[in-house]
């Protein structure tokens, strides 16, 4: 997960986090970082990019995205090897 | 000052001329198919309003070069149509060309750059020099003999109606008696790329206000009005039918790309539209939507509708499942569809709806309809930043 | 109809902002480039929006918060921008993903961000400005026709409204440019060069936005009595007869411009219709150059504004953008500036 931090943050360009100050199951948007629907596309790339997965409905996006933890499950559960 | 319309001139997947256009309309007949033109990206795949002429064909009809950007070739068709359609003689008069753009001349940049970013390869260089917006408006007003006044708005899917508004003000105040004013947009894999990255098109054909809709798909054409002034219009030899009585922008600055949920920007342009022609929301016949097709703009631009008109919402349907998502061109596109509407007496469909959106208490037309009294049609183009232009046409009594 | 400038804010190759001197020296640029000098954007923008803000947006939208600022002003009531070639460095960074990515989805935050009226739309984020907000983009007449659409919103009603212009260098269209061999080297900015001329420009960027209204105020800059602009003129004598034209609807006789603010950039031949100019009319007004300070670009005359706007303020003519004839007090100052047979007049005056 800590990989998963690494590139989350350079995938968004976050400049006014620390990586430190968000815990893995803290929520990524609305209240925590404040991301944004676009930010959630930059998250659908980087499974894309990274991971090979493949998400073809964005409305399953709040649910994987909802902290670093669920993004990591549902990458486990996906992953192309 | 009253500002009167002279001409029209249009080009889309739905059309090569005012005449063809019509009869796609009539006849329900959608321009949306599978993409010929463009290659290159598994985005080209998608549904979209092509128009199903080659650059060569469309630089035939234009009188232009071939080489010359595909929305530079749209441009001039629409724009002479319009100028022919107005019977005018422009000289000795103050006449300007307001154009307006998004794609400009990336058609050909794209190309270009390709190899350029992936090889540093600089082939037929001479591609990229008209990729700005004003080169594309220049080409044209040069073409035409348009010398007194031109410029060109860039504004994403709002463009062409800001342009038609810009347009009207310079003829209320006397810098021009008459203009051409509207915009074009060609198919471009920039922009295919870039609304397929924002996951916003249907891999289907779209379903505006539909409560399934799934996206929009995108669309290429130029659709251009003469705008005269009252004199001006006193002196035609076809006197004109429709003119503009109200117009208003407004911004929804609220997110880059996304509307406000209840549609703020929308309801301001609406509203400062009604206001500036003085007409009760009883007296508004039609309202050609936006309609794009995606989650988020037929949701707010339909609260933003009740808003205003409360119960009693007047017809209205998004004529954008015909031709697509025009994007830059669609304001001058759909400012003739209303001038139509109010000419032929006619209400044009909104195809492919079949569940109306549960959040809203009104349900486009779905079906032709003829015979009908259209005297005020409301136009609405929405764009990227926020930037939402409503435009209202008037039958001439 | 005058407009009163109420605030102005530009961000340029020159230090133009958090400065209270007004050009006390001017930095030279070697080679074919002047790239903007830019502040911190800490103070200006949040950390959230600055991750997505390209380098153009950055320093547009503080230019137009700083005029703001100085204005004092808080509610707009219209946002008009120019911009010649629109978000460059946005636009050549999605075509490169666009060419490099393999996979079916691209990251869609450079595509977003590459509409011409980007700016324009962050300043109403920022402001949460609900008004008129347009983009215009044509070459020369860009930051003109927003100046237009000012002065018709105002004729319409509007109070206050922000009127700016941006343009940036970016990597690959200037390495293009290089190609087309449009460029010349830099000799040191040396003003006197320009009046002689070689081939090429050197390229500039920036952004100037200013806070016009047609109410007059107590700390105002000066006054814009009007501009046009004028397209492909045959030659010299069709531009004087536009100059004459321009100034006899504005009640005005060539001996009463004090100041010319000429455009002109270096290529002695696009500059031969502006050298011509002050020869046949303005052999006694002060000459101003000021693209040996902002280098060429198609909103370029946004910084001969924020330089006609600082004149009028300190009712002084800085020595280092005179080209000619240092004596005359800056009562009326004429702007003429020519982008590619595009040409503009934007005719000022003191408070």
């Amino acid at each position: 997960m800590a990989t998963l931090k690494k590139e989350i943050f350079e995938q968004l360009n976050l400049q006014h986090v620390k990586p430190e100050d968000i815990a893995y199951d803290q929520p990524l948007f609305v209240e925590g970082l404040g991301l944004d629907s676009i930010d959630a596309l930059e998250l659908i790339v980087l499974l894309q990019q990274k991971y090979g997965i493949k998400l073809a409905n964005p409305a399953e996006g709040p649910k994987i995205f909802y902290s670093i933890k669920t993004m990591a499950e549902y990458i486990t559960a996906h992953k192309k090897q | 000052m009253e500002v009167y319309i002279a001409g029209k001139g249009i080009i889309s997947a739905i059309g090569l001329n005012v005449e063809e256009t019509l009869q796609s309309l009539k006849a329900g007949k959608s321009g949306i198919g599978t993409q010929t033109n463009l290659t290159g990206r598994r985005d080209s795949n998608l549904p979209t309003g092509e128009i199903a002429l080659s650059n060569a064909e469309l630089a035939s009809m234009a009188g232009l070069s071939a080489d010359y950007s595909r929305t530079a070739l749209l441009s001039m068709i629409a724009a002479k149509d319009a100028l022919a359609d107005a019977d005018i003689n422009i000289k000795g008069l103050k006449c300007g060309f307001i154009s307006a753009t998004t794609v400009g001349g990336m058609d050909k940049t794209e190309k270009f750059m390709a190899s350029f970013i992936r090889d540093g390869e600089v082939k037929d260089i001479g591609r990229i020099l008209y990729h700005d917006s004003g080169a594309i408006t220049e080409l044209v007003a040069e073409a035409l003999g348009i010398k007194h006044f031109v410029s060109t708005i860039s504004t994403a899917c709002s463009s062409s109606a800001n342009a038609i508004m810009y347009a009207s003000r310079l003829i209320k105040t006397g810098v021009l008696d008459m203009a051409i004013a509207g915009g074009t947009d060609a198919m471009s894999l920039f922009t295919l790329s870039g609304f397929n990255a924002l996951m916003i098109l249907d891999e289907n054909y779209c379903t505006p206000y539909d409560d399934n809709r799934k996206g929009l798909n995108l669309g290429e054409g130029a659709g251009y009005v003469v705008l005269v002034s009252e004199k001006v219009a006193g002196k035609l030899s076809k006197a004109p039918a429709v003119k503009l009585t109200g117009y208003a922008n407004a911004n929804d600055a609220f997110h880059q790309t996304a509307s406000s949920p209840e549609g703020k920007g929308n309801y301001l342009a609406m509203q400062g539209a009604l206001k500036m022609s003085g007409l009760e929301i009883s007296a508004i016949d039609y309202i050609n939507l936006h309609g794009t097709g995606t989650a988020n703009n037929d949701l707010s631009e339909g609260m933003a509708i009740q808003r205003i008109f409360g119960e009693r919402v007047p017809k209205s349907s998004s004529t954008k499942a015909f031709t697509g998502h025009t994007l830059g061109a669609c304001g001058g596109i759909e400012a003739i569809f209303s001038m139509m509407a109010i000419e032929q007496k006619m209400i044009f469909p909104n195809l492919r709806l079949k569940t109306p959106m549960k959040e809203l208490g009104f349900v486009p037309v779905t079906e032709l309809m003829e015979g009908v009294e259209v005297k005020n049609v409301l136009s609405n183009s929405f764009g990227f930043g926020g930037n939402c232009s409503s435009l209202i046409f008037s039958k001439v009594n | 109809m005058e407009l009163f400038i109420k605030g102005i804010g530009c961000i340029s190759p020159q230090l133009t902002y958090d400065n209270p001197d007004f050009l006390p020296g001017i930095k030279k640029y070697a080679g074919n480039r002047m790239m903007c000098i830019e502040p911190d954007y800490a103070p200006y923008f949040d950390a959230g929006s600055l991750r997505r803000m390209s380098r153009v947006v950055k320093f547009s939208a503080a230019a137009a918060l700083i005029a703001l600022k100085d204005s004092g002003i808080t509610q707009l009531d219209a946002i008009t921008t120019g911009t010649g070639y629109g978000l460059l460095e946005n636009s050549e960074k999605f075509l490169k993903s666009m060419a490099e990515s393999t996979g079916p989805v691209l990251s869609p935050t450079s595509f977003i961000q590459s509409t011409h009226n980007t700016v324009g739309a962050t300043i109403a984020l920022i402001t949460g400005c609900n008004a008129h907000n347009n983009t215009f983009s044509h070459k020369g007449f860009s930051f003109e026709s927003a100046l237009i659409d000012a002065r018709l919103m105002v004729a319409e009603g509007a109070t206050h409204v922000l009127v700016g212009a941006h343009d940036e260098i970016s990597e690959k269209t200037f390495a293009l440019m290089e190609k087309l061999d449009v460029f010349r080297n830099n000799n040191e900015a040396d003003i006197n060069a320009y009046e002689k001329g070689s081939s090429g420009i050197v390229a500039g960027e920036g952004a100037a936005f200013f806070i016009l209204s047609d109410k007059k105020g107590e700390s105002d800059y000066g006054v814009l009595m009007d501009n046009i602009i004028f397209y492909h003129p045959e030659n010299a004598i069709e531009v004087k007869q536009h100059i004459e034209a321009f100034l006899e609807k504005n009640k005005l006789a060539l001996e009463n411009i004090d100041v010319v603010i000429s455009g002109i950039n270096g290529d002695a031949k696009e500059d031969a219709v502006s050298h011509e100019i002050n020869h046949l009319l303005f052999a006694h007004q002060t000459i101003v150059l000021f693209k040996h300070l902002c280098g060429e670009y198609m909103t370029a005359s946004s910084f001969g504004f924020w330089l006609a706007a600082k004149i009028l303020l300190a009712q002084q003519v800085p020595e280092t953008v005179i080209l000619k004839n240092r004596h005359r007090k800056p009562g009326y100052i004429l702007l003429y500036n020519v982008f590619q047979n595009d040409h503009s007049l934007m005719l000022f005056k003191a408070c």
